[in-house]
């Protein structure tokens, strides 16, 4: 259903897409995004200690989180005419393959500026364990007209 | 134009010649490149993240709504950060782990678009025996309209 600003309440929520991650699916993040860093290629050099971090295997991207989130954030917003200003995340577990990931958002607050309008959303990003893997936080902008 | 014909996945290859924690100097510009955002790399990013927004692949749906044609999803910087520096950029270094990001958007991003990217370290501490760097951005298009800005975090391998 198509959101308005008027009609938002602190406390809706929007669910975002599944995401299965796999090796496959992280060497096409790879592939995407450019960012062939071996610690999402290579499992021998995922063997070693990063200081004090073991992974234990390659990971996922931090970054496939943000371009998930923003994914919903925007499927979210076109149909309503509004834009997506702002995400702001951090990363608070690894995610490996086989992990399935579904990111949601939690409205926090509305806020009527000058010469706009603007939703305030709490992000977090779950793995199939009901695990926080990433938290964050977005801003969409609802222009008057929208 | 000064652009690596091919990209390098190989990110062991210059690893002795990008700078290390020590070596950053914060608020030093780091060496950047203009790159053509092509219709083939938005859509190679989308798929990779599952997008699949008509606004980023249907052209007569973009061209009919308020965006007035196709565009890349603001969560594009990812790809631009990569194919927007040199080989020897240390956001490149094999064990370079992110630590978390934030992003404001303001124009999006099309296909056509010749990106240039202002960058640097603008601090770095060490936290917990970890060493981290600090780093901003800001994308602009060819008309000088800035497409998003961020800043970062990365825990720099010791």
């Amino acid at each position: 259903m198509t959101t308005s600003f008027d009609k938002l309440s602190t406390g809706d929520t929007i669910d975002g897409p599944s995401f299965a991650v796999s090796r496959e699916s992280i060497r096409l993040f790879c592939d995407g995004s450019l960012d062939y860093n071996p610690l999402h290629l290579d499992d021998n050099y995922m063997k070693n200690s990063f200081g004090k971090t073991n992974f234990g295997g390659i990971i996922m991207h931090g970054m496939n989180n943000f371009g998930l989130i923003t994914r919903m954030l925007t499927d979210w917003a076109y149909p309503a005419g509004a834009i997506h200003r702002r995400l702001e995340t951090r990363w608070v577990k690894p995610v490996k393959p086989g992990d399935t990931i579904q990111p949601v958002g939690i409205i926090k607050a509305k806020q009527t500026t000058e010469k706009s309008r603007w939703v305030l959303i709490d992000v977090l990003v779950k793995n199939q364990n009901d695990e926080k893997v990433a938290v964050g936080e977005a801003m969409v902008e609802f222009p008057l007209t929208a | 134009m000064a652009q690596a014909e091919v990209f390098e996945t190989d990110f062991w290859k210059d690893a002795n010649l990008r700078k290390v924690w020590d070596e950053i100097v914060p608020g030093e510009p780091r060496k950047t490149l203009p790159y053509v955002l092509t219709r083939e790399a938005i859509q190679l990013y989308c798929r990779s993240v599952g997008e699949n927004h008509p606004l980023y692949f249907d052209e007569a749906y973009a061209k009919a709504s308020p965006y007035g044609g196709l565009i890349a999803p603001p969560s594009i910087h990812i790809l631009l950060m990569f194919s927007c520096t040199p080989a020897d950029d240390w956001m490149r270094t094999p064990g370079t782990v992110n630590a978390g990001q934030s992003w404001s958007y303001n124009v999006p991003a099309r296909p056509g678009d010749t990106i240039t990217l202002q960058a640097r370290a603008l601090d770095k501490f060490i936290k917990r025996e970890r060493l981290f760097v600090v780093h901003d951005n800001v994308f602009f298009n060819q008309r000088g309209d800035v497409i998003c800005s961020g800043r970062g975090q990365t825990i720099r391998p010791m």
